[in-house]
């Protein structure tokens, strides 16, 4: 490929986890880290999706139990489980996921848009699916993973 | 002597008479009685007059007509409603969804594929979008036929872990896969061996049943979704 080429399709690195059956994708550089499980508060009067909030290091951070938000069943944690610390555009908040799998590099061209036949609302945070290893990767797009009224409650916590 | 008595006769005949006839002439004064009966057959043809004037009640007859007229339109209609396909004998998929048999033209369809592995399901989409697969050559949104066809309600009692879909027919555009139990068979269909629907506002898949085995006919092009842009 040539440089030229190169600059138009970027690498971009993505960190995979899994939940359930599937395993999707988030941007590298949205995640600050991967904790083990540890206790996680419940907030009284929080939606569904919001498992509790963490102490890290001194900061008050909101975890989403993602298996809700994405429509699963649920699943108690194991050792495996992880929550993955990320920085959306205006917030941090904590991915509560099965397991991390691992950090891959993707080209742009390599990413299709998954279809939408449904809510646009609910869909909007999937950026795209991609085929590796046999497998599909389902792409999250973590600035659009809360709406915006979300996103204003997660500040009351 | 015997004038003076004819007279009182003669008095009492007048003054029965005139009685008479005032009695006549006291009912004349019952003159308005008459008019206001006059009135009131004036009235009535007045109130005829509005009856018939009262011209939404004569319009809405008037329109009648011409509705019975685009009726009389309307036998025409079923082969306008027929596909290009049924024109002529067409050769049907037929297969198996739950304890129903279903049909399909042929030239609708790509190929049909055995289920080797789970569809990747793809958070926030309908319950009915069973999820993305790679196929040999294509990624096909993988749909679950029994929820779209028998609805939400039934389709969704069938779990899918414990009974999976064993089939699918993609679309003859490669885009979608339709999940099925177990494909039974191809036969030839005559146009006129299927009773083809006419009013096709509401479930614009089913477009007809075999006549003779009571199978739904399935237009698979009004079954599929339509992917909107991202």
């Amino acid at each position: 490929m040539s440089e030229d080429k190169k600059q138009d399709d970027p690498i971009m690195q993505w960190v995979t986890f899994r939940l359930g059956d599937e395993k999707y994708g988030i941007n590298v550089m949205q995640v600050q880290e991967v904790l083990r499980i540890t206790e996680i508060a419940p907030v009284p009067g929080a939606p569904a999706y919001v498992l509790g909030i963490i102490n890290l290091r001194g900061n008050v951070v909101t975890v989403i139990d993602t298996r809700n938000r994405f429509g699963l069943m649920f699943k108690e944690t194991d050792d495996a489980s992880r929550v993955v610390i990320i920085e959306t555009e205006d917030h941090i908040i904590g991915i509560l996921v099965d397991s991390v799998a691992e950090v891959v590099e993707l080209r742009g061209s390599e990413i299709e848009t998954a279809p939408n036949v449904g809510n646009d609302e609910t869909s909007k945070y999937i950026q795209g699916v991609t085929s590796r290893e046999n497998e599909l990767l389902i792409l999250v797009d973590l600035n659009n993973f809360l709406s915006d009224e979300e996103k204003q409650e997660m500040d009351m916590f | 002597m015997q004038a003076k008595k004819v007279i009182p006769q003669v008095v009492q005949q007048e003054i029965a008479l005139d009685s008479y006839l005032s009695t006549l002439l006291d009912d004349i004064p019952s003159n308005t009685e008459l008019d206001q009966q006059e009135l009131k057959v004036e009235v009535k043809p007045q109130v005829a007059t509005q009856v018939k004037t009262s011209t939404p009640i004569v319009e809405k007859i008037i329109t009648k007509p011409d509705n019975q007229d685009l009726d009389v339109t309307k036998p025409v209609r079923p082969l306008a409603v027929m596909p290009e396909w049924a024109r002529s004998e067409f050769q049907a998929l037929f297969f198996k969804v739950d304890k129903f048999i279903l049909a399909t033209p042929l030239t609708e369809l790509l190929r049909t594929i055995e289920v080797d592995k789970k569809p990747t399901r793809i958070p926030g989409q309908p319950s009915w979008f069973m999820g993305l697969l790679d196929t040999h050559e294509q990624r096909i949104g993988v749909l679950d036929t029994g929820q779209l066809i028998f609805g939400k309600t039934i389709g969704q009692q069938r779990d899918l872990e414990k009974q999976p879909f064993q089939r699918i027919l993609i679309t003859g555009d490669g885009k979608w896969g339709l999940a099925c139990d177990e494909i039974l068979s191809i036969g030839k269909l005559e146009p006129d061996k299927v009773r083809w629907r006419t009013l096709r506002q509401k479930k614009p898949w089913l477009i007809g049943t075999v006549i003779d085995e009571l199978t739904a006919v399935i237009d698979v092009n009004h079954l599929v979704p339509h992917r909107k842009a991202n």
